[in-house]
């Protein structure tokens, strides 16, 4: 297969990207439909083309099809090579970053633009962030400022001196897109020191996103989430939100829906569209 | 009397600050006793529920009698974050 044609398609290039971003990890199709925002037909298609070239190994586990990278092939570091080159920084680069950062159990590096290891560089960030974002949508950047800002100093609020390992969250944004992510407690952990009856993750981001409650025992608040969510509402933008093996999706006029995620998500990440 | 936020910055986000914030306030405006505190959201670009939640509960909490007045804003994010910490059962 001529290797220039691999990595002419753009769905191409945003698969390899996701893949080449961790090359040891397998990803079934309706995963990776779903973080890169393709349909699966297309990725159904993209996949088999690539597997027959001998780029991917496919194998069945239950009732889903993995792929993985085959870095053992001659194309393997080619291929490489010419997607960094190529591949622009887009939404779903940094929704797969933000994927593999909170999902592996071991911290992986992150770039330092996108990452806050301390509260008082996320809100320089954010505040540059801003700035940026007036000069295009006036005041309406404001409102996603603060949303943001609710959601990554929430990180902080409820993880300093407690992060299982790498402090600090993953602050990044593209085109009408940010995405915050921390390696912290996670929502569950977070209430449970104050109500130790949450059952799971699910419960634990209803109550996150529907009740005044903090997980900062004998402290009146927890009205950030409560913020983030008439704000969506209101503004009808988009905000999805995974913690543990709980997903929540705020649509425009749609009912909160939160199910649970085939992937654990060790702490909190937040995809916000406005 | 009258604190004008912008003196403390245009966006007001963290809890932390807010609280900074307060104990500012606490130490060169806001003096022993007082009677009526109004807010001035002018040239405050974001401001957010845990910002101002703080600073109210640290007011409320050292000065129970005192009495709270926002001034009028016409900021999303003003009207937003009042909207919210005025709903909250600790407000």
């Amino acid at each position: 297969m001529d290797i220039f044609k691999l990595t002419r398609s753009i769905t191409r290039q945003k698969i390899l990207t996701l893949f080449l971003a961790d090359p040891g990890e397998a990803h079934y199709l309706h995963e990776i439909a779903r973080i890169l925002s393709i349909s699966a037909g297309n990725i159904r298609r993209e996949m088999k083309t690539m597997a027959a070239s001998g780029l991917f190994n496919s194998y069945s586990l239950g009732r889903l099809l993995y792929f993985k990278i085959n870095q053992n092939t001659a194309l393997f570091e080619t291929v490489k090579s010419l997607t960094m080159k190529t591949a622009p920084q887009t939404n779903n680069d940094i929704i797969a970053k933000a994927f593999l950062w909170t999902a592996k159990p071991s911290p992986i590096a992150l770039q330092s633009e996108i990452y806050c290891q301390t509260r008082d560089i996320f809100q320089v960030r954010l505040q540059t962030f801003t700035e940026h974002l007036e000069a295009k949508l006036g005041t309406g950047a404001y409102l996603v400022s603060a949303v943001a800002g609710e959601i990554g100093n929430n990180s902080f609020d409820h993880n300093l001196g407690n992060w299982p390992d790498m402090p600090g969250v993953l602050f990044a944004h593209a085109k009408k897109i940010v995405v915050l992510a921390d390696r912290g407690q996670g929502i569950l952990k977070t209430l449970q020191n104050v109500r130790s009856q949450i059952k799971n993750d699910r419960e634990a981001l209803l109550i996150a996103f529907t009740e005044i409650i903090s997980g900062r025992f004998g402290e009146k608040r927890g009205n950030g989430l409560k913020f983030v969510s008439s704000i969506i509402r209101e503004k009808k933008w988009c905000l999805e939100f995974y913690s543990g093996r709980g997903f929540l999706k705020l649509a425009r006029e749609t009912k909160l829906k939160i199910t649970e995620s085939p992937r654990v998500i060790k702490g909190c990440l937040a995809v916000l569209k406005y | 009397m009258t604190i004008k936020l912008s003196k403390f910055g245009e966006m007001l986000i963290s809890r932390p600050a807010g609280r900074e914030a307060y104990f500012s306030a606490k130490a060169y405006l806001l003096g022993k006793n007082p009677g009526m505190v109004e807010f001035d959201f002018d040239k405050i670009k974001v401001l957010t529920p845990s910002w101002i939640d703080e600073f109210i509960a640290l007011l409320k909490n050292d000065f129970p009698k005192t009495k709270i007045k926002f001034l009028h804003s016409h900021n999303p994010t003003v009207i937003s974050s009042l909207k919210i910490i005025s709903a909250s059962p600790s407000a």
